[in-house]
């Protein structure tokens, strides 16, 4: 093999792990323990969408609120949850999402060998929230999250609903209701 | 290969170099949105929501040269500001300045410094972002955001760049907005704006 060959092959390597790097998405969620699931089956949206996200292109932005919860919707109708449409829901949910700016020291790649010149770098850290409350006792039953980086997302609109469909659809993972079983 | 590897490499450094100095400008719009039903716009009911900066809050100054580049934009994208009557857009404004953090890696670029001489120098700059809002006044809905983002140390302290800054901010703006019906009938459009 030529060395010239070996080193394209390297920098493809690299470029490919560099990728899939900032792909890499952070789920958690927790669930408020003797929280009665099996009972849920209507919910409805808590009108809190105006909480700052600390990006102010993201701020009151509809198009973004729109497809989060277009999201969640279609994700719970799978899971056989109705949208309440009159009446009192089983739950209610509020979402929220927070953009920070994060540091990374690189001691992960230097530790794994995958760089020589393991330099910090800063970037954007997106999380979308989503919080389910009983509306029986008013309490939070569960909270889920998805953090991932969002530098460049927010400003390429089919990128950005690309990610929240993605971050929704693997919050929803962990979410413990399923109607009907 | 070999030949295109220099060229490579000092695009990307020109590029890194630059990088801190550029304006990012993008938009979001309501997918389906139909423009051509738009023909004025009016200002919306002001901003409540504060700047994050003392320095740039309730300032004239600011407030008046983004006006004014808005008007004349939009005007230069087919959309004609009424003073009475119902307009067809409302459009309303954020500016925002946050506290950013670079990590410089200028001096190892550079070659100044190799390996651990280097360490991390971390440089604190000010990002300001403008917010321009389209907003339909018959359904009262979002339907085109756009944005630009630099940082603002250097125009809080000289108003001339401040004006040139925002006029660039707006323009490049709009340009992602789309144009109106009369911005295809130019001529009439144009008789129309002369007649103002």
């Amino acid at each position: 093999m030529r060395p010239l060959r070996f080193v394209s092959i390297l920098a493809v390597a690299w470029a490919t792990l560099a990728l899939a790097g900032c792909a890499t998405m952070r789920v958690g969620s927790f669930v408020e323990r003797r929280t009665n699931f099996t009972v849920y089956r209507t919910y409805a949206w808590a009108s809190d969408a105006q909480l700052a996200t600390g990006d102010p292109r993201l701020d009151n932005n509809e198009f973004f609120q729109a497809r989060l919860q277009a999201a969640v919707e279609k994700g719970l109708s799978a899971r056989g949850l109705e949208k309440a449409e009159s009446g009192q829901p089983d739950f209610v949910l509020h979402y929220h999402a927070s953009v920070t700016q994060r540091v990374d020291a690189g001691g992960v790649d230097d530790r794994y060998g995958y760089c020589e010149d393991c330099s910090p770098s800063v970037f954007d850290a997106g999380t979308p929230t989503l919080d389910v409350v009983d509306a029986r006792t008013n309490k939070l039953a569960w909270r889920g999250w998805a953090e991932s980086t969002f530098d460049g997302v927010v400003d390429n609109q089919q990128w950005l609903e690309r990610r929240i469909d993605e971050a929704v659809g693997r919050i929803l993972q962990t979410f413990p209701v399923r109607a009907g079983l | 290969m070999r030949r295109m590897g220099l060229p490579i490499i000092l695009a990307t450094t020109a590029l890194v170099l630059t990088g801190c100095a550029t304006m990012n400008v993008s938009s979001h719009m309501l997918s389906g949105a139909d423009f051509t039903q738009y023909r004025t716009f009016e200002w919306g009911p002001a901003d409540a929501l504060p700047t994050g900066d003392p320095r740039l809050d309730r300032d004239p100054f600011f407030q008046d040269h983004v006006q004014g580049a808005v008007e004349r934009g939009l005007a230069g994208r087919g959309f004609a500001r009424v003073s009475a009557g119902t307009p067809d857009l409302l459009i309303h404004y954020h500016a925002n300045i946050s506290r950013r953090i670079d990590i410089n890696r200028l001096d190892r670029d550079r070659g100044y410094c190799y390996d651990d001489a280097c360490g991390v120098r971390t440089v604190e700059r000010e990002a300001g972002t403008l917010v321009l809002d389209v907003i339909d006044a018959r359904t009262n809905r979002l339907v085109w955001r756009g944005w630009a983002q630099h940082s603002v140390e250097d125009m809080l302290r000289d108003r001339d760049r401040m004006e040139q800054r925002i006029n660039d901010a707006v323009t490049r703006m709009l340009e992602q907005l789309p144009t109106g019906p009369a911005f295809h009938q130019s001529s009439a459009f144009s008789a129309h704006i002369g007649a103002r």
